[in-house]
């Protein structure tokens, strides 16, 4: 195998591709990625067997073949040559990397070694709107969990409905839910999380085009695909948790809650919670950790409702602050002990339920 | 227990002959018999000692113990610094650690928190080289052996392999698969526990015990 292409190029798809390599992985085979050139196009997929991404890469072929390289190194060492032409040329057990004159050769992984991916069983396909899809994504995604523990909470649940597509993770102590109107898909699954948030930078574009199979998902764009495989299980049933209708509301203004909250958060650290006392003319915010200090400020804002303190983790409301994309948030509620639910002040696309803590 | 510290030199003879030159010992005689010397370090194992049964004879400046292999040992006490003897009692045994004791009771109760449709067979189900925490039957009838640790580490893995080789020779209940159950388990034992076809699965103590958090869950 010997292509020639562009250094920048070149470092972009093996570094695209090598973002779906572990370090942690058991197999050394996974440290590599397949480079396989043919037809003018090299393709390189990376693999940690549950995440696969490819991209692919118009190059001048001297001669079409396939091999494997370790990945980051490989990576590292084209975007470190010179800019100009670089050529990788593999044969017999190495790879010479070489441009403008410094001249890497690696030692090759054993191509056998380097797991068969199957395409995936996909059904339909739907093109979707890049940015918009990636946006809504890390809206929903802030609320998945990171314990693999409970694995089925690590993804984010893809549900098509008749005129949109639905987005909602949990954690269990917060949930975060999107809908994507005009969105007509037949996605639906579970995806974990930590695929998701490789998507931007591995395959991102003004256009995707999402499939789903019976046992992966593939998003794919003109820069690769990224195929992952589903979770299995079945997510919570996350209607039942919102409540039809709250009786007490705040409007407030999110860059000054979500500064407020900021504040807070340097006295409460993750654990003590930060109290909204809510009344007529807005909200009383205050934290106090015993061996620190406290403190305390006041938003106007407008609420309607009894006066009520109810309180809640600095970060989970941040997080929930930060991913709404409003100039005003409302914060509904009903009770201290039970959910509230935090959303733009226009639109109902996004909504995050945030269990409060107890005082 | 009878407690004697001298300075004393002990020569054992037996299978191997073995000489303790003269120095400042602690010389313990258990209730049972077992005659134990150590040094003033280390944190059980007596620099010589024999098993009960055997039998004590005390001489003048001198002990010597025998066992019904004709091995003795020989305990010459140049100056006694201290004796004392004390009845310790029956002792109750090793207990468990709080939290795991704990554990295992309550997911004796509530084994479906371990794996969907486990049945408790008995806690503690003997074997001949010690009970294993729980032996269940699972949905399909198969036999499960569970062993129980607050933290889970290799050697719990280990000690579960060798409870199923034992428990898997009993006609009766093989075949039988093993669950390793603990509030945390380390990465290492997880890959061996896999590899070894023993099941893993991490439980909240706190959540069992019913423990409420001031953070609030949605489910």
């Amino acid at each position: 195998m010997k292509i020639r292409a562009e250094r920048d190029d070149l470092a972009d798809v093996l570094a695209r591709a090598a973002r779906a390599v572990t370090t942690r992985s058991p197999l050394p085979i996974l440290q590599g990625v397949l480079c396989v050139v043919e037809g003018g196009t090299l393709t390189v997929t990376g693999t940690d067997l549950e995440v696969t991404i490819r991209t692919t890469l118009e190059v001048e072929v001297l001669e079409e073949g396939r091999t494997v390289i370790p990945a980051r190194l490989a990576s590292e060492a084209v975007r470190k040559l010179p800019a100009g032409a670089v050529s990788i040329h593999a044969r017999e057990g190495e790879v010479e990397i070489t441009g403008n004159g410094p001249r890497f050769r690696l030692r090759e992984l054993n191509i056998d070694d380097f797991p068969q991916i199957s395409e995936p069983d996909t059904v339909g396909g739907s093109s979707v709107d890049g940015p918009a899809f990636l946006k809504a994504l890390s809206q929903v995604g802030i609320a998945a969990s990171t314990d693999e523990a409970r694995p089925i909470l690590t993804g984010v649940l893809f549900e098509a409905e008749s005129d949109h597509l639905r987005l909602v993770a949990t954690d269990s102590y917060r949930l975060a839910d999107r809908i994507l109107p005009g969105v007509i898909t037949d996605a639906s699954g579970l995806v974990p999380y930590r695929a998701l948030k490789e998507l931007s930078r591995a395959i991102g574009d003004p256009k995707l085009t999402v499939r789903f199979g019976d046992r992966d998902a593939v998003f794919s764009s003109d820069r690769g695909t990224l195929q992952v495989r589903l979770i299995e299980g079945t997510f919570p049933n996350v209607s039942q948790l919102f409540p039809d209708s709250y009786p007490y509301q705040l409007k407030a203004s999110r860059a000054e809650l979500l500064e407020a909250v900021g504040r807070a958060s340097l006295v409460a650290e993750d654990h003590i919670p930060v109290r909204f006392g809510l009344h007529t003319g807005g909200v009383e915010l205050s934290v106090t950790r015993q061996e620190v200090g406290d403190e305390t400020e006041h938003i106007n804002a407008d609420y309607n409702g009894d006066e009520m303190t109810i309180a809640f983790n600095t970060k989970y409301l941040s997080d929930g602050l930060n991913a709404i994309d409003e100039d005003d948030v409302v914060l509904e509620t009903a009770d201290p002990l039970k959910p509230g639910l935090l959303r733009g002040a226009e639109s109902e696309d996004f909504r995050y339920l945030l269990m409060p803590v107890r005082l | 227990m009878r407690l004697v510290v001298a300075d004393c030199t002990v020569e054992y003879a037996g299978r191997l002959s073995a000489h303790l030159p003269l120095a400042t010992r602690l010389v313990m005689v258990k209730a049972d018999g077992c005659v134990a010397i150590h040094a003033d370090g280390g944190a059980y194992k007596p620099l010589n000692w024999m098993n009960a049964p055997n039998h004590l004879t005390e001489h003048e400046g001198s002990w010597v113990v025998t066992n019904a292999k004709g091995e003795t040992l020989t305990i010459v006490f140049e100056t006694i610094h201290f004796e004392t003897a004390h009845d310790l009692g029956e002792d109750p045994g090793l207990q468990k650690d709080g939290v795991e004791a704990e554990l295992q009771k309550l997911l004796a109760e509530r084994t479906e928190e371990i794996e969907d449709g486990l049945e408790l067979i008995r806690r503690e189900y003997p074997t001949p080289i010690g009970p294993v925490d729980l032996l269940c039957r699972d949905r399909e009838g198969t036999t499960v052996a569970i062993e129980i640790k607050r933290r889970g580490e290799i050697d719990g893995v280990e000690q579960l392999t060798r409870y199923l080789e034992f428990l898997n020779r009993d006609a009766r209940l093989a075949p039988v698969r093993g669950l390793f159950v603990a509030q945390e388990i380390k990465p290492q034992a997880k890959v061996l526990a896999s590899d070894r076809e023993i099941g893993w699965v991490e439980v909240d103590y706190e959540l069992l015990k019913g423990i409420e958090s001031p953070a609030l869950r949605l489910f």
